[in-house]
């Protein structure tokens, strides 16, 4: 199995990150809460896939995504469902609706098993982005694990504030999930929106403790605790958004 | 300068035009335009500085799917007191301002 190391780069990655990001990848093949390790890497690796798909490249370029029929070019092993969820968040994000999601439930999509690709799919998104970002070629994906998924949904989780449901700080106390959110009774919208799967949500957000920041750490203007500053931190941050088209 | 076009600026910030012109790069396709905006920030700013710049571009490259995939809308009270430079900067006009601009997000 391939480990995700960074010694041999010319530039210095810190500790935490290369630890955060070797977690979150090894989780990748392993079976989740609602998706077997070998549906996770499949997911995985059409997400890789959804790059060369001309279809999403010519609604790409349409000024209505809508507007451009035909099938997407894919890997095989997904459903035309699967596939569209897949391809859609990865090459064209900022022009989801409610409809869309909503056509794809109506499709038979569970919710659940939404919210943990969605978990597998940015996964992928970012440590690809890192590499490509420091000229190296993306992991090889793991090797899926053996195993059936937990299927345990949180039992608080409902339909509150985003199109898929979600589970509130004030719901986990005194539940399995009281950790989730740090013992907080409030958070941020973002830090909920993979709460209906526990463990994507701890995950992903691994990696935005490391290679963002902490949340406590966002106001502390007074320290400094990357190489670069919090005011260059949001530069980029709200440049590659605003490309993206991400209102939040 | 707006949210989807610098404009050659560095938007007030150290180095920002060398950020900008990485964060374009890495979402772009020329491979060798994304070579030169890595060069030129371990040049001018450290390898450090370049690791950490490719960790907040590949992250929010992330969570903007995240947020776009799962429908969160913005909290109200970001909303209101940033209503009046989202619409300067032009983040009204994005394609889903309409759906999450603000608000509960409850059906």
């Amino acid at each position: 199995m391939t480990e995700i190391n960074y010694q041999d780069l010319a530039w210095p990655v810190r500790d935490e990150v290369t630890t955060a990001q070797r977690h979150a990848w090894e989780r990748l093949g392993q079976p989740g809460t609602w998706l077997t390790g070998a549906e996770r890497i499949t997911i995985a690796a059409e997400a890789r896939n959804a790059a060369g798909c001309k279809l999403c490249q010519d609604r790409k370029a349409a000024l209505s995504p809508g507007s451009v029929s035909g099938a997407h070019d894919h890997l095989g092993a997904l459903s035309e469902l699967e596939v569209e969820q897949i391809h859609r968040i990865f090459t064209d994000p900022g022009r989801l609706t409610r409809a869309w999601y909503q056509d794809l439930l109506d499709g038979g999509v569970e919710e659940e098993r939404y919210v943990e690709a969605v978990g597998v799919i940015v996964t992928v998104v970012t440590l690809d982005t890192f590499n490509k970002g420091l000229g190296m070629a993306p992991w090889p994906l793991p090797v899926a694990q053996a195993g059936e998924p937990s299927r345990i949904r949180p039992a608080a989780a409902k339909r509150q504030m985003a199109w898929v449901s979600t589970l509130a700080p004030k719901d986990v106390f005194g539940t399995v999930d009281e950790d989730l959110y740090g013992g907080a009774t409030e958070a941020a919208h973002i830090v909920q929106a993979l709460s209906l799967v526990p463990p994507e949500k701890q995950s992903f957000f691994g990696l935005v403790d490391q290679q963002y920041m902490l949340g406590t750490q966002m106001y502390d203007f007074e320290n400094e605790i990357r190489a670069i500053s919090h005011a260059q931190i949001e530069l980029v941050a709200g440049r590659v958004s605003a490309i993206n088209q991400c209102v939040y | 300068m707006t949210a989807a076009d610098s404009g050659g600026r560095d938007g007030g910030i150290a180095n920002g035009t060398l950020l900008l012109r990485f964060a374009d790069a890495v979402l772009g396709e020329d491979l060798a335009e994304l070579a030169a905006a890595r060069e030129a920030i371990a040049a001018e700013m450290g390898g450090a500085a370049l690791a950490d710049t490719a960790g907040v571009a590949s992250l929010f490259n992330a969570i903007d799917r995240v947020a776009d995939a799962t429908g969160i809308p913005m909290e109200e009270q970001k909303a209101a007191v940033t209503a009046d430079f989202r619409a300067t900067i032009g983040v009204d006009n994005f394609a889903a301002a309409g759906e999450k601009g603000g608000g509960t997000g409850a059906e």
